[in-house]
């Protein structure tokens, strides 16, 4: 027996936008993401986000760290990756404390704290997306300089705020930072 | 019973479910052995802890592996979905998932068919997914530090990591007025505990108390210290004590904790929850 019921609609709801230069290129795109298994769909853009062409990817913009890997390792062309509200660029502030023989530095929800005479990750605080335990798991009691940096393993944007209290902290290791 | 849902950093499990339990800082689930590492699995230590301290259920939960593909996220929240009106809870915890808006709604309306409708909480992405779906004020219990507070006080920002500069920028004493804004937008849920330096307890929109002793500031440094106070007042709510004082008790609890193993910034999160039930002592809670 057929039935003709009405189709369910789509929950997917991202919150992020790849926008790009050229139809065919967002076409690319799409058939790359999804094939590394994330979810995503064609939508126009917003007038107030339009840059380039009409057709813009809508991506769950948590997963942007994984998502630009994905499109540069095939060395697909998009202009930017976007929120489709709100703040337009990525916290950029980092924080330092210093303890007792240790370095703590915050990016954003993220901490990531040194031992200032060896080096050592001492710990990882803050976040809350789920690559976030597995990079804590991965980079404590390593040296600072011996590990991957936390945007090539992780997926989400708290990986991203961890990569960037990791490059300040490597950094004042380095004897560059603040 | 407490339902806690999270993700630990394994990939090779797809969704676990049972009670769990907490012996010579390890955690098990039933007899699996996790890693007790930051993140839910030392959520879920903390509340067994407690909950062994008030001679309470050990929690139950339902954990997926997942270390960010968010496959088994996307699991995680189907399961709770189709299981959550047979599960039954009085309190479901959501954790470390992967935030996807739309399927946070699907499992919160599966979760407003329960008769009782359990407490609910959130903290870390769950609280995330919860605030960027426009559900906060549907929960009871949020767990924001001072850049999800921030977040919270953002009405645009789907992730801590696109708040506006201005209000990442805010120092401690201006906590007060963002959590006003955070209530005011709508973004907060019923009872917020909000963890720094200070610690305040927000019951709908008002500050009811702020707990700044033992003053422990290693603390901020050790993965998991915020988790260790969400487990702790998730299993007090579950043992039947007011949300309010659940969320003063943890708060006091944890850093007594700190205090009494003389944390410092290489303090792993096993060992802060291991003196959890002394320190629940020392704060003189009872139930």
């Amino acid at each position: 027996m057929l039935f003709f019921g009405k189709k369910e609609k789509s929950v997917f709801e991202g919150g992020g936008l790849v926008l790009f230069q050229a139809v065919e290129q967002a076409i690319t795109a799409e058939r790359i993401l999804k094939a590394g298994g994330q979810e995503t769909k064609l939508v126009a853009p917003p007038a107030h986000l339009r840059k380039g062409c009409d057709l813009a990817l809508e991506i769950n913009l948590v997963e942007k760290t994984v998502v630009e890997r994905l499109l540069d390792e095939k060395g697909a062309h998009y202009m930017e990756i976007l929120p489709l509200r709100g703040a337009g660029k990525l916290l950029d502030i980092v924080k330092t404390r210093y303890f007792d023989g240790a370095c703590m530095v915050k990016a954003g929800n993220m901490k990531l704290t040194f031992d200032t005479a060896t080096g050592v990750i001492l710990n990882i605080s803050g976040g809350g997306c789920p690559d976030i335990p597995y990079l804590h798991v991965s980079m404590l009691d390593q040296k600072i300089t011996e590990v991957e940096r936390p945007r090539e393993k992780g997926f989400t944007l708290c990986a991203l705020m961890l990569d960037r209290a990791f490059a300040e902290a490597l950094s004042i290791w380095n004897g560059k930072g603040t | 019973m407490l339902l806690v849902c999270g993700t630990i950093p394994q990939d090779n499990i797809a969704i676990i479910t049972g009670e769990a339990r907490f012996e010579k800082e390890k955690l098990f689930i039933e007899d699996r052995e996790i890693p007790c590492t930051q993140g839910t699995a030392a959520l879920v230590s903390a509340a067994c802890v407690t909950a062994q301290y008030f001679k309470s259920a050990p929690p139950s939960v339902v954990l997926a592996g997942d270390t960010g593909r968010g496959k088994n996220s996307h699991a995680l929240y189907e399961y709770l979905e189709k299981n959550i009106n047979q599960m039954q809870p009085d309190v479901l915890l959501m954790h470390y998932i992967l935030p996807v808006m739309g399927l946070m709604k699907k499992v919160h309306a599966a979760a407003m068919k329960c008769s009782p409708k359990p407490v609910l909480m959130a903290d870390a992405s769950s609280m995330y997914a919860a605030k960027a779906a426009g559900l906060g004020p549907q929960f009871d219990v949020f767990t924001p530090d001072l850049s999800e507070i921030a977040f919270l006080a953002d009405p645009d920002a789907i992730h801590p990591a696109y708040i506006s500069h201005h209000l990442f920028n805010t120092d401690a004493s201006r906590i007060p007025d963002l959590i006003a804004a955070a209530c005011r937008q709508k973004s907060a849920a019923k009872l917020l505990i909000v963890k720094g330096s200070t610690d305040y307890i927000v019951e709908d929109g008002k500050i009811v108390c702020a707990v700044s002793e033992p003053d422990v500031p290693t603390l901020a440094a050790i993965g998991g210290t915020g988790d260790t106070i969400s487990g702790m007042a998730g299993a007090m709510i579950a043992a039947g004590f007011g949300h309010a004082k659940a969320a003063v008790s943890a708060a006091r609890a944890n850093r007594l904790s700190g205090q009494m193993i003389q944390a410092t910034p290489a303090t792993k999160i096993r060992s802060i929850i291991a003196a959890i039930p002394p320190a629940l002592g020392a704060a003189g809670v009872s139930g």
